[in-house]
């Protein structure tokens, strides 16, 4: 059939359809824009603002997660209810996150409040807060005037988006720590008398004592998979006593990077050692993530370098086998001389937290109802519960009884309970409250160690401890342009390039260093160094100093 | 393909219908106007999907950028494609994705067939049905998931391969697989036949169920044992789909893939690992860079539009079957 249309119909046909096809083109893009002109009109109406108290309302609040829907007659909401007059409807996320975004922002399809994030910021979904807050807030004001400057969003400098985490005060008790260290099994610890290693020649004493005696054992593990390179890369800074700033370390507000200092190679040099010795797991550096959490899962790690929240799967696992004993801990080893930077504090997340979005019919009254809820006697009851129910209080130190830890890790009971979700996005105290509690029940000290099992207390009294936070030192205050590594390399620039390069030959040559034999490790090493002077490494320091710089400028807060 | 089929057929083989003429008249166009009407949803599909999208190869000779508007980009002539030819990374994973392609296409088509031949050859209905069943259910698996099947059976601890080696006794101690960049292209080639064999083979046992029953009959007669029937009978019977799909599958000769060399890879192997894809993700798309992307892109179509034309003009001149 086809073979018989000729060329010559066809060449024809062509030019006519291209001609229908653009008018078709033309006249579409016609309709759409005049179509989706007119909402933005009527959007841009200002919001109008009545009078000062707040009256009953119902707010919506689209939760950027998944979730489950409190109960009707929920005990906290209930009670913000009959307090503020503000009834909240929730909406969970269902699926996925962009997709959602997309949807809710093509139909303008707004939540009264909802969860920051770049894509709803850069779509214009949310009103500035700035002046709401200087006018109608003194709760939220107080509450992030040391941060004011960093919270706005860079590319407009408005404020939309108020952080959920990440300011605080009074006194800051981390108990359970999520953050770098070598870390080694609880059994392990047990067994040698629980020792405390404060170098690496004490540390890999252990894994050798203990190998040597459960030779089943895998000693010492490391990952250099995907984006996951970390637990490879950043032993060398935080060694030396440096905060975890990504690939560079900053002294006196001017950064460098480290793969090619004396500190990095030390490092390797030793892992080239304990490998020699079979101290290593030879898979380390060729295995991917999963069967990096398959190995921390059979419990058969005896230490690794990492971030707690990047193995906590494997040790989430090895809890329900109910293995505490092969769950870690982390010791801040250091180099001679250095001093210990492994905790910090954690940063503002600047996109995340609450914002109002445009479709708000009465902005004020929200920013009204945010605030109410800033203040400490709000914060105690979204935080730790009503006392005498959730919580006890003796000698003016809260804590719970057994039953209450038992109802506040039950789910069921949560819903109806506790307004976790909300309390999730919400501007909140952290840190502790003026008469010194802990701002919640997870991170005041004996309120947490008393929650913990058994096998933990047992090792957190061997070492005299109360958490696991304490294992490290408490942090000082970040430097303002803290972290370096959360610094925009800016895409297609030639630091990016050259970043994206440096990883390359770290993850090329730092595994083959490791894995050779010791008297070619000088030649290795030197290969290294050589391929890393030859790259634009000043591009990313130029730029990274050039951030700090800007950020120390525009972040300080008077 | 409609319309290369359309336009570039050689021109000794347009015969002139008396009846019709060449050229274009409204006679011609009235009594063709069924066939005209039915071609177009086709010709229009494919100028809307296949050559529409062209227009975003501009990228390549630009410094891309997706908020501005096209008369804002900045136009940088040929600058990515020499990046992409001076870089010492780009001539590896050119090479890496030359090598790790030709193993596929060799392996996946001797595999397929030989597959296809002994399956032919099981009488026993139930049998034939689970070996083929068996075999090609791994294409059904992403390749995150294949690929970690594979680096599981790979590993150093209990992995089933050394396992099995050294209760042979042919290693004595676990040799890690994916730490010698010796052993990766092996290692991928071997994995795609595991993954897509059995669905390779279908077509071939269609083409073989279309030959004529009588030659065998008729070989037996002359008598042909068993192997020269697949000799003289079978093998010849397909040559004309082997051939078709080897042209098409080396237009796809700069696709070794992605998902595998990207999931099993690691820094130690990087120099074999790589293939252009990987490249391109990293140092185009993750940076931002999709002129860059583009460019690589181009390059790739460039390669591919080559080698059919050169494989399908190469079947034309020893006469066997032919795509274009």
């Amino acid at each position: 059939m086809v073979k018989k249309i000729k060329r010559p119909v066809l060449a024809a046909l062509v030019p006519v359809l291209a001609l229908g096809l653009t008018l078709t083109g033309c006249t579409d893009s016609k309709d759409a824009a005049s179509s989706t002109s007119s909402p933005s009109d009527s959007q841009a109406s200002p919001a109008a603002t009545k009078n000062d108290v707040i009256k009953p309302v119902a707010l919506s609040v689209f939760i950027g997660g998944p979730g489950q829907q409190p109960t009707p007659d929920n005990k906290i909401y209930k009670m913000i209810k009959d307090k503020t007059g503000v009834s909240l409807k929730m909406e969970f996320l269902v699926g996925d996150l962009q997709q959602k975004m997309g949807v809710m922002i093509a139909g303008g399809d707004y939540a009264d409040i909802m969860s920051g994030d770049d894509k709803l910021i850069a779509a214009g979904a949310f009103i500035p807060l700035e002046d709401l807050i200087e006018k109608y807030a003194p709760n939220l004001k107080k509450h992030y005037a040391s941060v004011w400057n960093q919270i706005k969003d860079p590319a407009s400098g408005h404020l939309y988006a108020m952080p959920a985490y990440g300011v605080y005060s009074g006194q800051v008790n981390d108990t359970a720590y999520g953050g770098p260290g070598f870390y080694l099994q609880k059994d392990v610890l047990k067994e040698m008398g629980y020792p405390t290693p404060k170098t690496l020649d004490e540390y890999f004493d252990i894994i050798a004592k203990y190998k040597a005696k459960h030779p089943d054992m895998i000693g010492f593990e490391t990952l250099s998979f995907d984006w996951r390179k970390f637990p490879l890369l950043n032993p060398p800074e935080h060694l030396a006593g440096y905060p975890n700033d990504g690939g560079v370390i900053v002294d006196n507000g001017k950064a460098q990077i480290f793969a090619d200092k004396d500190i990095a190679k030390t490092y390797y040099k030793k892992l080239n050692e304990i490998n020699a010795q079979g101290l290593m797991d030879k898979e380390a550096l060729v295995q991917n993530y999963d069967q990096y959490l398959a190995k921390i899962a059979s419990g058969r790690v005896i230490g690794m370098f990492d971030q707690q929240w990047n193995f906590n799967d494997g040790e989430l696992s090895l809890k329900s086998q109910g293995k505490f004993g092969s769950t870690y801990v982390g010791f801040p080893l250091l180099y001679p001389g250095a001093t210990e930077h492994y905790r910090d504090r954690p940063v503002v997340n600047i996109n995340r937290g609450f914002g109002i979005s445009t479709k708000a019919k009465d902005p004020v009254q929200i920013i009204k109802f945010l605030d109410a809820l800033m203040t400490e006697d709000w914060q105690k009851t979204l935080q730790w519960g009503i006392q005498g129910e959730d919580y006890e209080v003796k000698d003016g130190k809260f804590y719970r009884t057994p039953e209450q830890r038992a109802k506040a890790d039950d789910n069921t009971w949560k819903l109806a309970n506790k307004a976790d979700a909300f309390l999730g996005g919400l501007p909140k105290m952290q840190g502790s409250y003026s008469d010194g509690n802990a701002t919640d029940a997870g991170s005041q000290p004996q309120e947490f160690f008393e929650s913990l099992k058994p096998q933990d207390q047992e090792v957190l009294k061997a070492y005299n401890h109360k958490t696991w936070a304490e294992f490290f030192k408490s942090p000082v205050e970040n430097p303002i342009y803290y972290p370096a590594w959360s610094i925009d390399l800016v895409d297609g620039s030639p630091a990016k390039v050259a970043n994206q390069k440096m990883e390359d030959l770290a993850v090329k040559y730092l595994p083959k260093a490791i894995m050779v034999k010791p008297d070619e490790f000088e030649g290795v090493w030197k290969e290294y160094v050589d391929q890393i002077s030859k790259s634009n490494f000043k591009a990313i320091e130029d730029r990274i100093n050039e951030q700090i710089n800007w950020r120390i400028k525009n972040w300080s807060s008077k | 393909m409609a319309e290369t089929i359309l336009s570039k057929r050689p021109k000794k083989e347009q015969k002139i219908d008396p009846e019709i003429g060449v050229g274009l008249s409204w006679k011609t166009i009235k009594n063709q106007k069924q066939l005209i009407l039915m071609s177009f949803p086709i010709v229009i599909y494919i100028l809307i999907f296949n050559y529409v999208p062209i227009w975003g190869w501009l990228m390549a000779f630009q410094n891309y950028r997706p908020a501005l508007k096209f008369s804002k980009q900045q136009w940088v002539g040929l600058k990515h494609f020499k990046f992409l030819f001076q870089d010492d990374t780009f001539l590896t994973v050119l090479r890496n994705t030359l090598a790790m392609s030709m193993i596929n296409l060799v392996l996946s088509f001797a595999t397929a067939i030989i597959l296809a031949l002994l399956l032919n050859e099981i009488k026993v209905r139930f049998w034939k049905r689970s070996i083929q069943t068996i075999s090609y259910l791994p294409h059904f698996l992403s390749w995150i998931i294949a690929a970690g099947i594979v680096a599981t059976s790979l590993s150093v601890d209990d992995g089933i391969v050394n396992q099995l080696l050294m209760k042979m006794h042919i290693i004595t101690e676990p040799i890690m697989w994916l730490s010698e960049g010796k052993y990766f292209w092996g290692i991928v080639g071997l994995s795609n036949v595991w993954k897509e064999v059995g669905w390779n083979t279908i077509i071939y046992l269609a083409a073989i169920t279309s030959i004529d029953p009588s030659l065998y009959e008729s070989a037996g007669i002359d008598g042909a044992n068993r192997y020269q029937k697949i000799l003289y009978v079978t093998l010849p019977g397909i040559k004309s789909t082997f051939i078709i799909l080897l042209i098409m599958n080396i237009g796809h000769i700069l696709d070794a893939g992605f998902e595998i060399q990207y999931l099993l890879g690691n820094g130690l192997i990087v120099d074999w690992s790589q293939t252009i894809d990987i490249f391109v993700l990293k140092y185009g798309i993750a940076q931002g860079n999709y002129s860059l992307a583009t460019a690589a892109g181009i390059f790739k179509t460039v390669v591919s539009i080559i080698l059919i034309l050169i494989a399908n003009s190469t079947a034309k001149r020893l006469g066997e079957e032919r795509l274009i």
